[in-house]
């Protein structure tokens, strides 16, 4: 324990020195870096002044380990970054890609495995010196596990130039696959209703498409049982999902909000539905 | 014949813990366990006094952030003093992170100065199942007349950083200290955040 403490000592003491010499921080060293690699990339190789650019923190992880999604499931921590920034520039929320189901015979927690980009929006100032580089940096925590459990700290940092015109950098096929994985808005016509009906959700979707094999993501992390199997059946004009409502839900809820992924298609659609308490509707008979 | 009944014992506990999934409000299964001292406890016999249990694994870094920053020790203290009954379970299976014979399991205790009033040892994940505990830790608080007040996490901070305990929401506490005061508990349920309980596989 002894040995514990004074490695743990050891990686705030660095972590502290880190934060105070920014050239040195990506020497930082912790346990969970023999089993994950983080990197930050920028999709494109130049800041142009009033526009957003967006930047990702890359995880590659050793076979058998992973990280979390925005709600993980039922155990673990979803990765947290703090930017550290030039003035005015002003970065949004993490764009998730839609994650997979790490399933354990008891549990199930959702995140990723080998690779994945978390990409954040930053909008530049209008104003910035053209020909000088700005530096961009980046303190990540997160969590990997395996069988076991570690935790990590990492300060990345980029140094890009500012332009009047940026290109596309290397690192946009990461990009371009991020983004195909992170959920879109519904399609308009599609009609997506929830019903609570005894113990579980139902989700009704009348969308186009013989897809059967579709997953539901709950963004809350207390609705639904996450280790209970998805039940999906064809109703007429199309598909009845059925989620086992979580043991820890005492009250009525009053929407549903998550990401439908149609596995065989790889999309993924983020969807907000208002929760009918009327077992009426969600038994009415729909015509074909 | 005799393969299938040993087989469906075998999976009778499992059935049962699906069947009976505990439930804030209702009444909390009763279970038999032994501890590191070897002494059997009995739930049901603990009737009349409040009682927490703190799913436990001591190489997880989240169990570790309120051991070794003396949170959970101070826990125990403060509530055993008040006389709860505060059972910290055990579930990890012989080879997974957080397995201890009754022997480790005590100069664990010594060692971290914790002073729970039992620690069950559980690795055939029995008492884990039947609570379908998660996480570690993961807490439940049962009144005295054996119903389950508080099943989720410790507090509202969901991470391995020792800072956050100063400023986190303390659950435990507070449905203890609510249902002591007869009030009904204010945040009966939480997401119980840490590890996954290292179960048999």
């Amino acid at each position: 324990m002894n040995r514990f403490f004074i490695c743990v000592l050891g990686i705030v003491l660095l972590g502290s020195a880190a934060l105070l010499v920014p050239a040195k921080l990506g020497a930082t060293q912790s346990p969970a870096d023999e089993h994950v690699r983080l990197e930050l990339v920028s999709e494109r190789n130049a800041l142009v002044p009033g526009e957003e650019l967006l930047l990702g923190v890359r995880f590659i992880l050793e076979d058998g380990w992973h990280t979390y999604w925005v709600n993980p499931g039922d155990s673990g921590e979803a990765p947290r970054i703090e930017w550290h920034l030039p003035r005015g520039f002003q970065p949004g929320a993490i764009q998730w890609p839609y994650p997979e189901r790490l399933t354990t015979p008891a549990f199930t927690d959702y995140g990723y495995a080998h690779q994945v980009l978390l990409m954040v929006p930053v909008r530049l100032p209008a104003k910035l010196k053209e020909g000088e580089a700005e530096k961009v940096g980046a303190q990540v925590h997160f969590l990997i596990c395996r069988d076991v459990c570690i935790p990590g700290q990492k300060q990345l940092e980029l140094s890009l130039p500012v332009r009047s015109h940026a290109e596309a950098s290397r690192a946009r096929e990461l990009f371009a696959r991020a983004r195909d994985r992170v959920p879109k808005p519904a399609p308009r016509n599609w009609k997506v209703s929830a019903a609570s009906i005894g113990d579980e959700f139902i989700l009704d979707l009348h969308i186009k498409g013989p897809s059967k094999v579709l997953q539901f993501f709950p963004l809350n992390a207390e609705q639904i049982e996450n280790a209970a199997s998805q039940h999906v059946n064809v109703i007429p004009g199309g598909v009845r999902l059925h989620l086992k409502k979580s043991n820890h839900l005492l009250k009525p809820i009053a929407r549903l909000q998550g990401a439908i992924v149609v596995v065989d298609s790889e999309r993924a659609y983020s969807v907000d539905i208002p929760v009918s308490q009327s077992i009426k509707n969600a038994h009415a008979p729909m015509a074909d | 014949m005799n393969r299938n009944l040993s087989r469906l014992l075998f999976l009778l506990p499992l059935l049962i813990s699906s069947l009976y999934a505990v439930k804030v409000g209702e009444s909390a299964p009763d279970f038999q366990a032994t501890d590191s001292n070897g002494n059997v406890h009995k739930l049901s016999l603990y009737r009349g006094k409040f009682v927490v249990l703190e799913w436990h694994n001591n190489g997880c870094p989240y169990t570790r952030k309120h051991y070794e920053s003396g949170n959970m020790q101070r826990l125990q203290r403060e509530w055993t003093a008040k006389g709860v009954t505060w059972f910290t379970i055990i579930s990890s299976a012989p080879g997974q992170q957080g397995y201890v014979t009754a022997q480790e399991e005590n100069d664990y205790l010594k060692q971290m100065k914790a002073s729970p009033s039992a620690a069950l040892l559980d690795p055939q994940g029995v008492l884990g199942r039947l609570y379908s505990a998660k996480t570690t830790p993961h807490m439940f608080v049962i009144n005295p007349e054996g119903m389950l007040v508080y099943d989720g996490a410790i507090d509202d901070k969901a991470t391995t950083d020792q800072a956050d305990i100063s400023t986190a929401k303390n659950y435990v506490s507070q449905a203890l200290e609510e249902a002591m005061a007869n009030k009904p508990v204010s945040i009966p349920t939480s997401r119980p955040y840490g590890c996954s309980v290292k179960y048999a596989l």
